[in-house]
């Protein structure tokens, strides 16, 4: 591979083919170890090597580097396993069914892309109506409201789909209580009832559901492309690509989702998530699909400006590299991300409070190094 | 080649241009500063280190960076940030505070990240193949017990990590220099003539810290694993009689497993890794004020202990 190759590329080129990993000299395969690290994609590598076997020819540091990653990916589905074990029981006695959301889901359901994915806390759904019931099963099981100030309250239930987090008062994991996929104050807003309505038990399980396949692709895609996931770009698409995969075998997959997602109202977010995860992960989509999406693409400049963005999000750069226009690409999908999800009025008055506030922050710490 | 085999302005552009590789035990480092009295330092306290020259064989662990502001505070009250991969996870410290913002940096490094060991927070030191452990709260004497150790023959491994590997159940050095704090520093200098001591630093976190350079022997046998095989959990107290007392198995579980950075990480291999410990070595506490008689007390004792000695 030429010296002159960016960090991004080198990247992208192994991450869809891991079998050249091996061949890379060894200052490559540092930076794509570190890339990956830092993507938070390390031990989603190395659980790929190790399904193909490719894991015996590495260095012994490399092996090391891949052996630590294994087995904080190892605690950390175990973690959600018993979380979800654990919030299970909380809901026996009251006949709320226990609807996992993203990382949870995608583990319990044995998605093969779970396997070494990091999580770091479990999102569940339910009705609007159940929050209550909900919030008091868990507080009286050892979660408890994580402490806010009263405009963070304020802005998680006026606002937002989820309630404050609820944490475990001995174990200190974290359960997110959604009642949609997206603010009630987003342009965009999914029903929940028709989420509900197909929800799909997990194989041996009782009591445990998740989105149906279409609905919880839709649920990756809205988060990656509509709402502020972005800056974790590369590992949101390796999630969204995953899934494409896995259930993508069947047909009926493909036949589901884009009508789905008109249904929803999230052509527009399915469209981008489609175009990034075949120009970047090589998603295999069937190319009636890639044909029928391009239908909700917006108009020329916008798809041309939203691709440039999006890409310089997703493609890493090299660690210690301090990338203008990377930076420019996630301060304006950052404004477009907040855009989209309230009215200008209050998106005014919420980044004011945000930015008096980290800036009260700064200069607090200041004075005390 | 050693890095006290570069002269300071050799050794300062490397540092500030492609970075200085060198290893320490099962890591290596690759390290890039840009702060001026780092080098004296750096030269100084790891000396005996040996720099991992061109082409080298395996990755770098740690891609480590010193920097300091770029903005308005490089004129007032400048500060030196720790970059482990590009990002500052530390809140920055002084900048004539370096040497121990990287020391620092590099055990919060290691403990994140080193997860392919059992790492406890104790200090380790050696004879031959046997190790000996000293886990120990802050202010303990962990510190100061383990330089006067070193001081008087026995190999340093580390003064911070115990490394230690699951499947074999052996620990692995590293030899980085122990970091004194507040009256020990002084108490080493008088202890012995022969510790290599860097400059005070006053006024950080842990009170004044310095740094004493480990010895050339255990640098050189930084690659010689060992095998645990005695626990002394240290407690200094002033005008305490010394008390050297065996601790029983089930209560010495818990002293071990609790000094563990990743002891729930490692799930399995941890419960595993922290019984054999307990189960092969034997355990002690350690209640002392006088050094020069602690150290007699734990030669006198690992002399008699003949367990783990090739007949």
């Amino acid at each position: 591979m030429a010296k002159s190759k960016k960090a991004g590329d080198i990247f992208v080129e192994v991450w869809n083919k891991p079998a050249i990993f091996s061949t890379l000299n060894i200052d490559e395969q540092d930076l794509f170890l570190r890339i990956a690290r830092k993507a938070g994609l390390l031990s989603r590598f190395c659980n790929i090597l190790d399904t193909a076997q490719l894991s015996d020819s590495l260095t012994p540091k490399v092996k090391n580097h891949l052996q630590g990653a294994r087995v904080v990916a190892q605690e950390d589905a175990r973690m959600l396993r018993w979380e979800v074990n654990r919030i299970k029981r909380a809901f026996v006695g009251s006949d709320l069914p226990l609807i996992l959301l993203k990382g949870a889901a995608y583990l319990i359901s044995d998605i093969p892309m779970a396997q070494g994915r990091l999580v770091a806390d479990v999102d569940i759904l339910c009705k609007l109506s159940d929050i209550a019931q909900v919030e008091e099963l868990l507080s009286n099981n050892g979660w408890q409201g994580v402490e806010l100030e009263p405009y963070d309250q304020r802005y998680y239930r006026d606002w937002m789909h989820e309630i404050p987090p609820m944490r475990h008062s001995e174990r200190l994991t974290e359960v997110d209580v959604h009642h949609a996929i997206l603010p009630k104050t987003g342009r965009l807003n999914p029903d929940s009832k028709l989420l509900l309505q197909d929800i799909v038990p997990v194989k041996e399980e009782t009591n445990i559901y998740t989105l149906s396949p279409v609905d919880m692709t839709l649920h990756g895609v809205v988060h990656l492309f509509y709402d502020s996931d972005f800056d974790k770009g590369l590992r949101g698409l390796t999630d969204m690509d995953g899934l494409f995969r896995h259930f993508g075998k069947q047909d009926e997959y493909w036949q589901a989702l884009i009508p789905r997602a008109r249904q929803l109202n999230l052509a527009r977010p399915l469209y981008y998530a489609l175009q990034m995860g075949v120009e970047i992960v090589a998603t295999p989509v069937p190319k009636t699909v890639q044909e029928e999406i391009k239908t909700h693409a917006p108009i020329q400049p916008i798809d041309w400006l939203m691709t440039i963005l999006m890409r310089r999000m997703m493609i890493p750069n090299h660690p210690e590299e301090k990338n203008f226009l990377s930076w420019l690409a996630w301060f304006l999908l950052f404004i477009r991300s907040h855009w989209l999800r309230m009215p200008p009025g209050l998106l005014f008055k919420h980044l004011t409070k945000k930015w008096v506030r980290k800036w009260r922050f700064d200069v607090r710490n200041r004075r005390t190094v | 080649m050693i890095i006290a085999d570069l002269s300071n302005r050799e050794l300062t552009r490397i540092l500030n241009g492609p970075g200085l590789r060198w290893g320490s035990g099962p890591f290596s480092i690759h390290l890039k500063n840009s702060i001026p009295n780092f080098t004296d330092y750096l030269s100084l306290i790891y000396g005996g280190h040996p720099v991992i020259e061109e082409p080298w064989e395996d990755i770098a662990d740690f891609h480590i960076q010193l920097t300091t502001n770029s903005n308005y505070r490089r004129f007032w009250k400048p500060q030196v940030f720790f970059q482990l991969d590009g990002v500052n996870h530390l809140a920055p410290f002084p900048k004539d505070h370096a040497p121990p913002m990287f020391e620092w940096g590099w055990n919060f490094s290691i403990a994140g990240r080193a997860n392919h060991f059992l790492i406890l927070h104790n200090a380790v030191i050696a004879k031959g193949d046997r190790a000996m452990l000293l886990p120990g709260i802050p202010g303990s004497g962990k510190s100061t017990l383990c330089a006067a150790m070193v001081l008087r023959g026995w190999r340093l491994l580390s003064d911070e990590f115990a490394l230690l590997h699951p499947e074999s159940g052996l620990v692995f050095p590293t030899a980085r220099p122990i970091a004194l704090k507040n009256q020990s520093i002084e108490i080493i200098r008088e202890f012995s003539k022969d510790a290599i001591l860097g400059p005070d630093f006053a006024k950080t976190r842990k009170g004044t810290v310095a740094h004493m350079r480990p010895p050339d022997d255990s640098i050189k046998n930084m690659d010689q694993v060992a095998k645990p095989t005695w626990v002394v959990s240290p407690h200094y107290q002033e005008g305490q009689n010394q008390i050297l007392e065996q601790i029983p198995k089930e209560h010495a579980f818990l002293l071990v497993a609790a000094n563990a950075f990743n002891y729930e990480t490692l799930g399995d291999a941890g419960f595993k890794a922290v019984a054999r410990v307990v189960k092969e070595s034997t355990i002690f506490n350690f209640r002392y004020s006088n050094l020069e008689e602690a150290v007699e007390t734990l030669e006198i004792m690992t002399n008699n202990d003949k367990k783990g000695l090739a007949p």
